[in-house]
């Protein structure tokens, strides 16, 4: 927590404002021990999308490797 | 399930942090909220980099105010994607690169950081070029400025303190409110820019693949990849803390407003140029051509600002390659250590600069290649990169219940995945397959 009221022996009420940097770390969500992500049906489609997108904008870019290579040989 | 692990058992009562104490909970709001500004803000107006100006001074210059609105349909679009990247930053402590290479295996963490490591290059060596236009045009040799420009963006890392290198960061994002001043100055009609920016219109002319292309490069400059890899890893190393949260929205939601209105005004200051039918080539080029119709002002704003955009860019850029290679690598990466503590992590970022200044400066580079390589390159990397954070905020078992997407998060956030990985499809077809598409007219 970044501010924590606190109480001052003439009962006066202030906050204290920590910068993140200054404040002792927190312990944060632990995630080095789990295994990797379930294989779900949407894990699964959103990995099957992405394969297939991927594959396409390769297959786009070979094509164009392609036809610079054609104006090349077309030009000498 | 880490439940609990909020509750760090951090008895700060008997050695307290340094800070600032106040009385009044709005004082404490504010404060707070200072404290934490920064990798919004930075995230998204580094986003608004040469590439960016150049893309939105030609939407004013060949369309006029006529896709102004498009803005106002980014905003929430950066802010969604960019909020995601917080939560899981301020969750786990760690960066994206680090996190799909641990949630994914190592194929596609390796897939990730190959590709952000080779887009980020090339759009150094676009930023670069940049500096290198608009300090020509200056009159300053590019054998002078970029090898100046590239040392003082090193040096500008290497102190060794996050809050410094924030702070400075910070002060070169707020210099671009000069396009503000910039768009007063070409004296736009308020009802006009009003209109145009909350009213969705098609310019005269109709649909047109050049204006298909321009429509996307706008929403591809709004949205790149490397910024989901900067800002979680910027949120994790600035140790941002649970209740730290809502004001990293905040910051966020400020950054993307802020962003997408210096958008506008780079957009209104291009329609100088569209108003007085002027061909548009560059910001550069722009602003020697606007002159008559405005004043010196303008003129030397236009180039300070284009090679601001480009020092925002290249710092960002370059910490977000060499946060995600260390993390991944293991090595030690924070901005709060020296180089002597961090070396590897200083060394990526130094030899991503500087080689990419180097190249700018060689006669004959292939520029032109390389910005189609950026291009072609973003449309891959940044639906896979969403497509990858999208199933980690789903990730219950490493977010557990609290912090994972509602319901709602996730259809707009499936939404706004379709529609770039068609955008980026349609980009990449039309850069690298031209005769599918009708000429340009």
């Amino acid at each position: 927590m970044q501010t924590e009221q606190l109480t001052s022996k003439d009962e006066l009420e202030y906050y204290l404002v920590v910068h993140p940097l200054d404040d002792v770390p927190e312990q944060k969500l632990k995630s080095d021990h789990l295994a990797p992500m379930e294989m779900t049906s949407s894990v699964r489609w959103s990995l099957v999308a992405l394969r297939l997108y991927l594959i396409l904008m390769m297959g786009l870019f070979m094509y164009h490797v392609c036809d610079l290579a054609g104006q090349v040989v077309m030009k000498r | 399930m880490n439940q609990g692990a909020e509750n760090g058992a951090i008895d700060r009562f008997q050695d307290p942090p340094r800070g600032i104490r106040v009385k009044s909970p709005w004082l404490r709001n504010l404060l707070t909220f200072f404290m934490v500004l920064g990798p919004g803000l930075i995230v998204m107006e580094a986003d608004n980099d040469a590439g960016a100006v150049s893309t939105y001074t030609q939407a004013g210059g060949q369309y006029g105010l006529h896709l102004l609105w498009l803005m106002f349909l980014l905003l929430p679009v950066c802010y969604f994607i960019q909020e995601m990247v917080v939560r899981l930053g301020i969750a786990t402590g760690k960066g994206h690169a680090a996190m799909i290479y641990e949630r994914f295996g190592k194929w596609w963490g390796r897939f990730s950081l190959f590709d952000l490591l080779l887009v980020n290059f090339l759009t150094l060596v676009t930023e670069f070029a940049a500096i290198s236009l608009a300090t020509q045009q200056m009159g300053i040799n590019p054998y002078f400025s970029v090898p100046i420009a590239a040392v003082l963006l090193v040096c500008h890392v290497l102190s060794g303190s996050y809050k410094r290198w924030e702070r400075i960061t910070c002060i070169l994002c707020l210099l671009d409110i000069t396009w503000f001043v910039m768009a007063c100055f070409s004296h736009p009609s308020p009802s006009s820019v009003l209109g145009y920016a909350f009213v969705p219109n098609v310019p005269p002319g109709g649909i047109t693949p050049n204006l298909v292309f321009v429509v996307i490069a706008i929403v591809g400059t709004t949205i790149a990849p490397w910024q989901l890899f900067f800002q979680q890893s910027c949120v994790a190393d600035k140790r941002l803390r649970f209740a730290d949260l809502k004001w990293a929205r905040l910051d966020t939601l400020f950054g993307a407003c802020f962003t997408v209105m210096v958008a506008g005004a780079m957009i209104i200051v291009g329609n100088v140029s569209h108003q007085h039918g002027l061909t548009y080539e560059d910001p550069a080029k722009m602003a020697d051509a606007i002159l008559p119709f405005t004043n010196g002002f303008v003129r030397n704003a236009i180039l300070l600002m284009f090679c601001n955009a480009a020092v925002l860019g290249t710092t960002a850029i370059s910490l977000s390659s060499a946060w995600a290679w260390s993390e991944t690598r293991g090595w030690k990466h924070s901005l709060s250590m020296s180089f002597k503590d961090a070396p590897g992590f200083y060394s990526i970022y130094g030899i991503c600069t500087l080689l990419a200044a180097s190249i700018v400066l060689i006669p004959g580079a292939p520029l032109q290649l390389i910005i189609l390589g950026v291009q072609v390159l973003a449309g891959i990397i940044l639906p896979s990169a969403i497509i990858f954070l999208q199933l980690l905020l789903n990730d219950h078992k490493l977010l557990g219940d609290r912090w994972v997407n509602r319901r709602w998060n996730n259809v707009v956030n499936w939404t706004i995945i379709v529609v770039l990985f068609a955008l980026s499809l349609i980009l990449a077809a039309q850069v690298m397959v031209p005769s599918l598409f009708p000429s340009n007219s």
